[in-house]
């Protein structure tokens, strides 16, 4: 059973998280400052994302930027092509990203550990040379300027806060369908299948129908999640969308954060982010970002193999008094019943 | 006499394109009664438990479960049948608390009351399940997470549950819960099918004893008929210079 003091200490952050999250807008001191929050919780928002998949199933996939990319790509050319209300075009490019993902689903989720992770590379790759060829439709190598849904009277820091807040509202209605799953009978299969799948399936869980379900949930909140930065972004290059990077920095938040944890890749994304826009102010153009990301992957692999909020639950659990042995037997009553 | 709960008939089996590892053997379980596999290494005790769950499927031979032909049916159909496997050493979800893992074996039941009725079941049985309830199942001893598979299995109301070496790794104490558990189970009413390498302590708790090598039931009867049995030492202790030289025979 969970303390009284634990479940206050959950109000207490998550009311502070909720505050912080309102006022951020306010506290930002220039319109610099505030791009770079609409970047950590779009940043957020994909591992979130990602973390359907991930964290329930453990399926490592690298190539989560195809879903994030199309979400994008299908937001922008229904506004130009079919002309769509910009928020019905967020919404529908998400279902159709997400109806794609069914047969890209049934295929991949065939393997597993390495040869997964090969395949969701293998996907982002083949959709940057189709949306780098296919320039009558996607604007090719040129990109594709999505136009902005906020009137021309929004100027740039108010359209800022606009996005950071759907960012963050997104990111809540994520987090609380997470947070769902992860008490449901569905997350207990899903976590089941995550720690062993074929025992799992002798279990009578559905695997290939709940890791499917998990996999199209998560390709339909990352597509809203390209889906919103491409309508705040307002430009889509190819090279950018579908780069094995993208997915390579879901992956590192979620398990810098902890993949098991409901807020680990929110954690994750904001010590990325942040990282990430520190390093670039300090290197500029340089590629110093990257080898910076490098080492901090290498330090969660090396330290913090289970992420920062599970080494933090185990840093406050050390702290506490003692709890009861799981020892059932003394050494001496071992001793005893080896001579009997 | 009631009829035999689960029976394999003549059965043979084997990995792959490998040679056969069980040729021809046939074992009875009868309802509410322990049954224990016993043999050496390589007489094929694991690979009896694994076809009989469906995990194997036989290359000859039928398995009966309480008067259906069952052979070729899957691990899912089976545990729906109402027969349980409990897998060699630890099979536990580590990273998944007791309650989830207790819960999970009941994944195919939908009634909620049935389930939070096995649930009371099982947390009286093995009270270590409700003690640890929030636990992470990794975080508890072998002893106890042996339990907490034994729950899992019997949150179905199996007919039938195969251990496949509960006491392995084990330290005195424990090994020693754990058959009592096996016995608690037995009275509960439902039929254990036991794998064992702790051949004298298993027999004590079972009712009936087989004794393979290389494939096929070499000894079988009542489990106390065995332990005094000296051919079982001749077999399992490898003294038997020949082993062809051990007819096999029905006690």
């Amino acid at each position: 059973m969970r303390s009284g003091s634990e479940t206050v200490a959950k109000a207490f952050g998550l009311v502070a998280l909720a505050a912080f999250v309102v006022a951020f807008p306010s506290l930002a001191s220039d319109p610099f400052v505030l791009s770079v929050g609409v970047v950590i919780v779009s940043y957020a928002v994909l591992a979130t994302a990602w973390n359907f998949v991930g964290g329930f199933t453990g399926y490592i996939s690298l190539g989560h930027a195809a879903y994030s990319g199309l979400g994008g790509y299908a937001t922008g050319l229904l506004i130009l092509r079919a002309e769509v209300n910009p928020w019905l075009a967020l919404l529908l490019g998400g279902l159709v990203v997400a109806a794609l993902a069914v047969p890209v689903g049934i295929a991949a989720l065939r393997v597993r550990g390495a040869s997964f992770v090969i395949v969701s590379i293998a996907l982002v790759l083949v959709l940057l040379l189709v949306f780098q060829s296919w320039e009558s439709v996607t604007g090719g190598s040129d990109g594709l300027r999505v136009p902005r849904p906020f009137g021309p009277e929004v100027l740039r820091p108010e359209q800022h806060q606009r996005f950071f807040y759907l960012h963050a509202v997104l990111l809540a209605v994520m987090l609380l369908c997470w947070w769902a799953i992860d008490r449901s009978r569905f997350g207990m299969g899903l976590k089941g299948i995550r720690e062993d799948e074929d025992k799992a399936r002798s279990l009578g869980v559905p695997t290939v129908r709940y890791k499917l379900a998990a996999f199209v949930i998560s390709a339909f909140f990352t597509a809203l999640g390209g889906g919103l930065y491409a309508l705040w972004f307002g430009f889509l290059d190819p090279i950018f969308q579908f780069s094995i990077l993208v997915g390579s920095n879901m992956v590192l938040m979620s398990l810098l954060g902890g993949v098991r944890s409901l807020f680990g890749p929110l954690v994750g994304a904001v010590v990325v982010g942040y990282a990430t826009e520190f390093f670039k102010a300090q290197y500029g153009d340089t590629q110093m970002h990257l080898v910076a990301m490098g080492v901090l992957l290498a330090v969660v692999v090396l330290f913090l193999p289970d992420g920062v909020i599970p080494a933090v639950r185990g840093l406050v659990a050390r702290l506490r008094p003692e709890q009861a042995s799981i020892r059932e037997v003394t050494q001496e009553e071992l001793a005893e019943e080896v001579r009997r | 006499m009631a009829a035999d709960l689960l029976e394999l008939v003549d059965v043979e089996a084997g990995y792959g394109r490998a040679a056969l590892v069980l040729r021809g053997l046939t074992v009875r379980v009868p309802p509410a009664s322990v049954v224990c596999l016993v043999g050496p290494n390589g007489a094929g005790k694991s690979t009896v438990l694994k076809v009989a769950s469906g995990l194997l499927a036989p290359r000859a031979g039928r398995i009966v479960l309480d008067g259906r032909d069952v052979t070729g049916r899957g691990p899912q159909q089976l545990l729906t049948a109402g027969l349980s496997h409990v897998l060699q050493g630890h099979s536990v979800f580590r990273e998944m608390t007791v309650g989830e893992n207790v819960l999970l074996g009941a994944y195919t039941v939908r009634d909620k009351a049935t389930v939070a009725e096995r649930v009371d079941f099982v947390r009286t049985l093995f009270p270590v399940v409700g003690e640890r309830w929030d636990a992470l199942a990794g975080a508890l001893s072998g002893g106890q997470q042996k339990q907490v598979e034994f729950a899992r299995s019997l949150m179905v109301s199996p007919r039938v549950v195969l251990l496949d070496e509960p006491s392995m790794g084990l330290d005195p104490k424990a090994t020693a819960t754990v058959f009592e558990q096996i016995v608690r189970m037995r009275d509960a009413g439902t039929a254990v099918l036991l794998v064992e390498q702790n051949a004298r302590r298993a027999l004590e708790v079972a009712d009936l004893g087989c004794v393979l090598d290389l494939g096929r039931v070499h000894i079988s009867g009542p489990a106390g008929d065995l332990l005094s049995d000296p051919r079982l030492g001749e077999l399992y202790l490898g003294r038997a210079g020949d082993r062809k030289s051990v007819e096999p025979t029905d006690l």
